[in-house]
């Protein structure tokens, strides 16, 4: 839309539509219609029940960090007033939220093979073979951080 | 009104959310087995299960940067996936609105973190 345009619409206070229809040159442009579903449509379909857990899985890990956060601001507090968490309901809910980011690694990791592209010559390396490689990332990950959290606790 | 052509910002955030979710989906699981399970019950000594083991590795300024970077990541991923959820269960407030409530709660969450971890001995 040039500045002209823009100062007319202003000026004469044309809607969106109106303003479309000028700025085409007198062709009655296509109305837009904003695509508008029921907010239950991920109830209507199993995979799209698990697309909105996939999608809500981000909400208890952050919750779970800022439970970390908080730890790290009592340690700030000195040895005196420093209480880890320890309860039985924070491992549950601990618990809670390590099945959510399971099921957040298993499903993005799980779309590597669709988003990587390695290439190998005049192909690229098979989908499959970059899903194992994520997997094996994780396991390696998994084994090493929780190996010096473990060892820096000793 | 956005010039037409992609939206770089949108590309941006969009890139910032595939590696921190590839992060998040490496590490976390690791953090919250050992210190929110295995640590709390007793199995494993993790570092955060007493005072004197958590300061020393918080004392650590690759540790601090590390934990700095997850928790970015972490709070990221929240803000990016919960501003398209919203959008998606047709939350009103739109793109940008939620954009600027969500991408903002992560970016105090993380400034918080910041200052924390600098502060902390």
């Amino acid at each position: 839309m040039s500045a002209r345009e823009t100062v007319g619409r202003r000026e004469t206070g044309l809607g969106e539509d109106a303003a479309s229809v000028a700025s085409t040159g007198g062709r009655e442009a296509a109305p837009a219609h904003p695509n508008r579903l029921p907010t239950d449509w991920w109830r209507r379909n199993p995979r799209y029940v698990l697309y909105m857990l996939r999608e809500f899985t981000a909400v208890p890990i952050a919750i779970w960090m800022v439970w970390f956060l908080i730890e790290i601001g009592r340690a700030r507090g000195g040895p005196a007033g420093y209480r880890p968490h320890q309860s039985l309901a924070f491992v549950i809910f601990s618990v809670v939220c390590l099945v959510f980011a399971v099921w957040h690694s298993f499903t993005f990791l799980r779309l590597s093979g669709l988003i990587v592209r390695i290439p190998l010559g005049e192909r690229t390396v098979p989908a499959s073979a970059i899903v194992a490689g994520s997997f094996g990332l994780l396991i390696v990950a998994t084994v090493v951080v929780g190996g010096l959290l473990t060892l820096g606790g000793r | 009104m956005r010039h037409p052509g992609p939206n770089r910002l949108e590309g941006l955030f969009w890139a910032l959310f595939a590696q921190s979710a590839v992060l998040t989906a490496l590490v976390i699981p690791a953090h919250i087995l050992v210190q929110g399970v295995l640590g709390p019950l007793g199995i494993v000594p993790a570092f955060d299960q007493h005072y004197s083991t958590f300061a020393a590795g918080l004392g650590n300024w690759l540790v601090k940067l590390y934990l700095f970077i997850v928790f970015g990541a972490t709070f990221w991923v929240f803000a990016h996936r919960v501003r398209y959820t919203l959008l998606e269960v047709g939350v009103p407030g739109g793109k940008q609105g939620l954009g600027v409530v969500t991408y903002g709660l992560a970016g105090l969450a993380t400034l918080v973190a910041a200052y924390l971890l600098l502060t902390v001995p």
